[in-house]
């Protein structure tokens, strides 16, 4: 990759610039794609936060019953709509009505909460259609990001987005845990405040951010057919996507997901599960500070190395977890850091590298076929994680996770040299 | 100002304006209640101690209202009604204890009442629980302390002056609770689930705990198991539920391991535990030790049903109660012969309580509304 860049940087003839400029010069679009984002996730992570108390406090279920809401039951619809999102995006060029659909979708969930009350169908139901909502607005928002986006500042306008994303899950639980302990057990407050915040997002994308722009693509001839017929053939004839869906799956099966990791930490540490929503926001927090760093280095120095970066540092978590004997707050607080920065190094940075892999009239597409390998790998990551945690305890689970990242980054290294090296004799 | 600022800017305000407004409806909303709420004088628990039992009397529930179970209109208390048991006539001095569920000022409080006149409960102001039970003149309450991080403790308290014995921190988030008939030993468990967003995977910790200091004395976890007659033990082993027989040297609890959940008779003294039945969930003894009375659980469409059931401990048969719908609670023997439990209020997050008979001959009724996490306890 990185001589990839440094050939289009040649071409373009664009000057060496301070990172200071390489953030100013992210497209004003993406700024604001990343506060409706910002809107957004404190809307949603406000509820996300707070339901497993309403579900195990206030209505009495338990905590397996809230996790059929979480569970796989959803999972095969959300695939579904948000591979038929990106498409739709793609053949009507109306990225930005798909994406206003897919965030007033989960708006509306937020008003249909009150009215669900304790009706335990309707909840399912509810937290069922917020997951759609966020399926059918993810691949053409970042869709909208790569076109509004030259390729020698990809990676840094994904982690202008992904940082301000991550700001908003960082706020969104602290919102809601200050309206709580002001106002215990008045959950509508909750619910209204939540609706707010998620109604200024949908008017902020709406306002402000432009469909893109007619000339990006280049063949406006193509009929709307042809795009979904020419899909899987013109994407999957593509060595470099391949390679990058084939490597996001790989190493999404070697990650084992944030929950686990929590779980760890805190069994290890003894910590009090109250105090479990502190990792969440500790980890956004993380994330969100590193990840315009990250951005910024990764359309630099590579953004193959970067990305590689960011799971070695998924492995040096492992290596923690594994080897500390006991750990105490400030140790857990490093794990929580480093989580973040992985997260900082990997998530946007993939984005940004599969973007400059997808012509721009399949964008949406191709982003959501990635998006969907990566949930693919991440589902089965948590379904042999957790039986591999019952069936041999936690060591054994880390280790073997530990063994496929490894063959994973060994494995991805490898494709993306390749890829990257016949891209640039081309 | 541009036109698309001029709109955001201007929803910006309404939204903030709106959400002041619903804020301070939701702050009078509380208010009114607490004003709605005729407290009468002190009532003689509060004035056994002053200092820290602070009980008041208050109406605002109405305790199974008579729409409700059909009984006659006109003020009159419907739980004794001509369904109800004989023999808890004779007994004067029994009260109900539950966690108030009503959203007003006491919520989440613990009350009580005389078992004749529901619909006249006392709150107990300084302990709110997420569950309590009282038995044997000491009472167990678990509290969550709200703020910006939840946190739970244990309180173990006097059930006639409300004084707290001893108070120690949980590890996860209360589930059930239980007392000895003597008042000497308490049970617990927590749910250890860990992150919310997290998938299915939970555990749980039960404890024993000497009621008159606080001191845990065991974590089901460090019991060794047996099953028909071998020495049994699993990584995925999950304790809940605990019933403690009258002497308190016995209890009965529900053991989970590879999607089975057995009831396990254990020793206290032995820290020992043999399995006995299957599939039986938060067992509950009754008074006269012959049987249990529990949550059985089945599978339709995927999701899990709790039906309740009452078994024999003698013959080994199990009794259907008259409840169809799912119950998700760890019962209360009124008497030998009726049983309570809770479940949600249909259309809102409150809950009521309901008894059944016992036999599974009638169909449940309601007994108590706004209310959870009941126990009938005679006071001397």
């Amino acid at each position: 990759m990185y001589r990839l860049e440094w050939i289009e940087r040649r071409k373009l003839k664009a000057p060496a610039i301070s990172p200071a400029d390489q953030v100013a010069k992210v497209s004003p679009v993406v700024w604001k794609l990343g506060w409706t984002s910002f809107l957004t996730d404190i809307s949603s992570e406000m509820v996300n936060s707070a339901l497993p108390v309403y579900l195990v406090i206030y209505l009495h279920q338990s905590p397996l019953q809230y996790g059929a809401i979480d569970g796989v039951y959803n999972g095969f619809a959300v695939v579904l709509v948000s591979l038929a999102a990106g498409l739709i995006a793609d053949r009507s060029k109306s990225h930005k009505g798909v994406a206003l659909t897919g965030y007033g979708v989960s708006a509306i969930c937020k008003v249909l909460l009150p009215a669900a009350g304790g009706v335990w169908g309707w909840l399912i139901a509810i937290t069922g259609l917020d997951r759609i909502g966020k399926g059918i607005r993810t691949a053409p928002r970042d869709a909208l990001i790569s076109l509004n986006t030259p390729p020698n500042l990809m990676a840094s306008a994904f982690a202008v987005h992904r940082a301000l994303d991550a700001g908003g899950a960082l706020l969104g639980p602290l919102i809601a845990f200050i309206l709580l302990a002001r106002l215990p057990g008045a959950f509508d407050v909750l619910w209204v405040t939540s609706f707010l915040f998620a109604i200024l997002g949908v008017a902020a994308l709406w306002l402000y951010v432009p469909r893109p722009e007619e000339e990006l693509f280049p063949q406006p001839s193509l009929d709307e057919r042809r795009i979904s017929r020419r899909l899987l053939s013109v994407l999957f004839a593509s060595p470099h996507f391949v390679t990058l869906v084939g490597c996001g799956l790989f190493l999404a099966l070697g990650t084992a997901s944030d929950g686990f990791i929590y779980l760890v930490l805190q069994q290890k540490g003894g910590t009090n599960a109250g105090f479990l929503p502190l990792f969440y926001v500790a980890t956004s927090a993380s994330y969100a500070l590193f990840s315009i760093p990250a951005g910024i280095c990764a359309d630099r120095f590579g953004r193959r190395s970067i990305f590689l970066g960011g799971y070695a540092v998924l492995g040096i978590i492992y290596l923690l977890l594994l080897f500390m004997p006991a750990v105490g707050l400030p140790a857990q607080a490093g794990c929580l850091f480093l989580l973040g920065l992985y997260y900082a190094g990997t998530e946007g940075v993939l984005m940004a590298m599969a973007s400059t892999a997808v012509p721009p009239e399949m964008r949406a597409s191709g982003l959501a076929i990635l998006a969907t390998a990566i949930a693919l790998g991440k589902a089965g990551s948590s379904l042999l994680f957790g039986w591999i945690w019952n069936a041999y305890g936690i060591p054994s689970a880390i280790v073997t996770f530990g063994a496929i990242l490894t063959a994973a980054m060994l494995a991805a290294g490898f494709c993306l040299r390749v890829v990257g090296r016949k891209q640039s004799n081309d | 100002m541009t036109k698309p600022n001029r709109i955001f800017v201007t929803l910006c305000l309404v939204s903030a304006i709106s959400l002041a407004a619903y804020i301070l409806w939701a702050r009078t909303r509380s208010a009114d209640n607490t004003a709605g709420a005729p407290k009468s004088v002190a009532s003689a628990t509060e004035a056994a101690s002053p200092a820290t039992g602070s009980a008041t009397d208050a109406k605002p529930m109405p305790a199974a209202s008579p729409e409700a179970n059909g009984t006659k209109a006109g003020g009159e208390p419907a739980a004794p009604s001509e369904a109800a048991p004989d023999n808890a006539r004779n007994k004067t001095s029994k009260q109900i204890f539950f966690r108030y569920n009503g959203v007003d000022s006491h919520y989440g409080q613990l009350a009580f009442a005389p078992y004749e006149r529901l619909d006249q409960p006392h709150f107990i102001e300084n302990l709110s629980c997420e569950a309590a039970y009282v038995a044997g003149g000491r009472g167990i309450c678990l509290a969550a302390n709200r703020g910006l991080f939840t946190t739970y403790a244990a309180k173990l308290f006097d059930a006639k002056t409300f004084k707290i014995i001893a108070e120690f921190p949980l590890k996860g988030v209360p589930s059930r609770c239980r007392m000895s008939s003597d008042g000497k030993l308490a049970a617990l468990t927590v749910f250890i689930s860990g992150h919310g967003y997290a998938s299915v995977n939970f555990t749980t910790q039960t404890l024993l705990i000497e009621a008159d200091n606080g001191r845990v004395i065991a974590d089901l976890e460090g019991f060794s198991v047996s099953k028909d007659g071998q020495s049994f033990s699993n990584k995925d082993f999950n304790f809940w539920g605990v019933t403690f027989t009258p002497d308190a040297r016995h209890f009965y609890a529900t053991l989970s391991t590879n999607h089975q959940h057995f009831l396990i008779k254990g020793d206290v003294a032995n820290a020992s535990a043999t399995v006995i039945h299957e599939n039986v969930e938060c067992p509950s003894l009754s008074p006269n030790a012959s049987r249990i009375a529990y949550k059985k659980r089945f599978i339709v469409d995927g999701r899990i049903i709790w039906q309740l059931h009452i078994l024999d401990l003698k013959t080994d048969q199990e009794t259907p109660l008259g409840e169809n719908r799912s119950v998700d609670d760890q019962l209360e023997w009124l008497d030998n012969n009726h049983v309570l439990y809770s479940l949600p209020e249909t259309g809102s997050a409150s809950t009521d309580i309901w008894m059944a008979a016992a036999d599974g001959s009638n169909a449940p009724r309601l007994f108590l509304k706004k209310a959870y996490s009941p126990s009938a306890a005679v006071l001397p």
